[in-house]
């Protein structure tokens, strides 16, 4: 019924895109009429204003209501507005949500996310989401996390089936616009979907994002080298000194899950000598940071955590503790290669200043508004 | 509810001046309790009082299986079975705290003058609460008072009294048991002053205490194995484990895979640290996990 619903509303409203024959886009006939695409879609809208916006969207959110996805908008007041209008009645069919709601942890929202796809594939459905991450007002490490986030779900996503749309607005840094071209298979022209010359593999990408090595620890963090110390004892020295920085409570346990993985990995896996180096880092996005580093180098392949196990099955993975250490943490680096790995965990302190999506004015300015339009809510 | 003042100790750590309680569930906790209190008495040459009718070979923890020859430590005058009638009824048959006063009185000067230095004293007096009769429970507790009395003091006595606890309503067990300074359990499975590892049997599981990671997964693994052998449905009281590692949780879900089908892992009592950490992850990725009771307040017994 929805269904029909959503084919209804969006063929009056003449919406209904051509069908878009493009690379790696498997089509086909579930019913007379009904065009179903099966294969993972992750595709790139560059807009520099609201039509260029409309025309890439609105086709992708009303295929998505006339094959019976569940489809979800993700973004600021000014392009939900924007596409409510153009939807018409249509509109009660999408979900849409807050960028700050859906962008608020890299790893936890690429685990969210992947399992709503999982979901929608369990009903017979699809996940259909229409997503601009919030890029300005994050720090630079921040915007790096988001960006490979970008490219590890092409891996992620393969075979969900979902259909992600990411619109950028071509006002943002080049920086970015830039790496998004590197992200995503594929790019909307003219509600047309093009292969993207510029994607890079995932995993190059990442290596690409790991090249610069890590600013170096400062000089009066705490350094402690572990010779096959009870981890019991490493959890009360991490908990004293967390104890005396503005950490919340709440806060210690997982970085004491954090750590206890990091450092079980590398004795098992890494090269003695192992240190553990903790210090806190004042500025926008104050943190505690804390690095366990050793001697010796990570198989290549080993995914680094990014690609979270997929629930019900029964083998996580030996990355399944890597991975969750992501979601326990702000942030996680990780460097290895001949001078030994390091893993640097960042939890957040109180006091960061805006880390989040863009606020309101920016996200009208992005649509080419200089000033919100009358009538916003 | 105030914290408990009683003392919660390992059957193994029972000292003299103990009046311990057990409130067991079943036969296969009671034997498990009773029995070491038995046979660590008599292997540590102190004195065992056992108030039953049943014949000293049917005690628990006792018999060629535990390498306590029964008859041996009866000629000894270690061991010694005393009929409830000899112990504690009066001419009609009715129970007479008194006498039960008279009976450990004697039986500890008696225990003195043989030169033990100790003398471990048990009944279980389940057996008054259940019908035919109405369960005199005014009666009971006056008795038990008058025990706590004379053995708390002793420096030579301690003494388990046993009840079946489905024998009561939760509260009139609750009354029975605070009449006792100190509750007794098993022995731990496994304990190095990190990880604490105990049996439960209500609901069958173990009970995790302290801190769980790399360096303990294999014991626990062996135990949660062990607990897991007959077809019942496991569950672990978390409620004092300050810490487990990622490794711990995927430890548990894997086991619960490998459990009947549709059975799953009860996890009973997170701490809320723990707890925040398992959402983290998502429940839903721990497949076999399922989250259990939770405990408002300090019960150690769980019998309110």
């Amino acid at each position: 019924m929805k269904n029909d619903l959503g084919r209804a509303a969006a063929g009056g409203l003449g919406l209904m895109s051509p069908p878009v024959g493009t690379v790696g886009d498997t089509m086909i006939t579930s019913s007379p009429g009904n065009v179903v695409h099966t294969s993972f879609t992750h595709r790139l809208l560059p807009y520099d204003g609201a039509d260029r916006f409309l025309d890439g969207a609105l086709p992708f959110l009303a295929d998505g209501l006339a094959a019976g996805d569940r489809v979800v908008a993700v973004c600021g007041t000014g392009q939900e507005m924007l596409l409510r209008d153009a939807l018409g009645p249509a509109d009660a069919g999408v979900e849409f949500q807050e960028p700050r709601d859906w962008y608020r942890h890299p790893a936890r929202t690429l685990a969210d996310c992947l399992s709503a796809a999982d979901d929608a594939t369990g009903r017979g459905s699809r996940l259909r989401v229409l997503g601009e991450p919030a890029w300005t007002s994050r720090t630079p490490p921040e915007v790096v996390e988001w960006q490979r986030i970008e490219a590890v779900l092409n891996v992620a996503f393969r075979d969900t089936g979902a259909a992600l749309m990411c619109p950028y607005s071509t006002s943002l840094p080049a920086g970015i616009v830039a790496a998004a071209r590197k992200t995503h298979p594929e790019t909307v022209r003219g509600g047309q979907a093009v292969p993207n010359p510029g994607f890079v593999d995932p995993w190059s990408y990442c290596a690409q994002c790991d090249r610069e090595p890590l600013p170096a620890p400062p000089p009066d963090a705490d350094e402690l080298r572990l010779d096959k110390a009870d981890l019991y004892w490493l959890r009360a020295y991490v908990t004293e000194y967390a104890r005396q920085t503005a950490l919340p409570d709440e806060d210690l346990q997982r970085l004491l899950v954090a750590v206890t993985e990091v450092v079980t990995n590398a004795m098992r896996h890494g090269e003695p000598p192992i240190v553990l180096r903790m210090w806190t880092e004042p500025g926008t996005a104050p943190a505690l940071v804390c690095e366990v580093a050793d001697e010796g180098r990570w198989a290549p392949g080993t995914g680094y955590g990014l690609i979270p196990p997929r629930p019900g099955s029964t083998a996580f993975g030996s990355r399944f503790g890597l991975w969750a250490v992501r979601l326990l943490c702000a942030a996680v680096q990780i460097r290895t290669g001949e001078g030994g790995s390091t893993v640097r965990l960042r939890l957040a302190l109180p006091g960061a200043a805006g880390a989040g999506p863009r606020t309101e004015s920016e996200g009208f300015r992005a649509l080419g508004f200089q000033n919100p339009p009358s009538g916003v809510r | 509810m105030e914290t408990p003042w009683f003392a919660e100790r390992p059957v193994g750590e029972v000292r003299p001046g103990d009046h311990g309680w057990l409130a067991y569930s079943g036969s296969e906790e009671r034997d498990q309790v009773i029995g070491t209190f038995v046979r660590e008495g008599l292997r540590t040459t102190e004195k065992v009082v056992y108030v039953t009718d049943a014949p000293a070979h049917r005690l628990p923890g006792v018999g060629p299986r535990h390498g306590i020859d029964v008859d041996a430590y009866s000629r000894a005058g270690q061991l010694r079975v005393i009929s409830r009638r000899d112990a504690c009824l009066d001419r009609r048959g009715g129970f007479e705290p008194a006498m039960m006063l008279d009976t450990l009185g004697r039986e500890v000067d008696k225990a003195f003058d043989e030169g033990f230095r100790a003398v471990r004293l048990t009944t279980d007096y389940s057996w008054l609460l259940k019908p035919p009769g109405p369960p005199d429970l005014a009666r009971m507790l006056g008795c038990e008072h008058r025990v706590g009395d004379a053995v708390s003091p002793s420096t030579m006595a301690m003494a388990i009294c046993q009840i079946d606890r489905h024998a009561l309503r939760p509260d009139e067990l609750a009354a029975l048991r605070d009449t006792h300074e100190v509750l007794v359990e098993v022995n731990p499975e496994y304990d190095d002053g990190i990880l604490k590892i105990v049996r439960t049997f209500e609901p069958d599981g173990l009970r995790l205490e302290g801190e769980l990671d790399a360096a303990r997964h294999s014991v626990f693994a062996e135990q949660l194995a062990q607990v897991s052998t007959d077809r019942r449905r496991v569950h672990l009281d978390l409620s004092r484990l300050g810490f487990i590692d990622l490794g711990g949780l995927h430890l548990m879900a894997r086991h619960a895979t490998g459990l009947p089908a549709g059975e799953p892992l009860v996890l009973d009592h997170l701490a809320p640290d723990v707890e925040n950490v398992i959402e983290m992850v998502g429940w839903h990725r721990l497949p076999g996990l399922v989250r259990g009771g939770r405990r408002t307040s300090p019960d150690p017994e769980g019998i309110t």
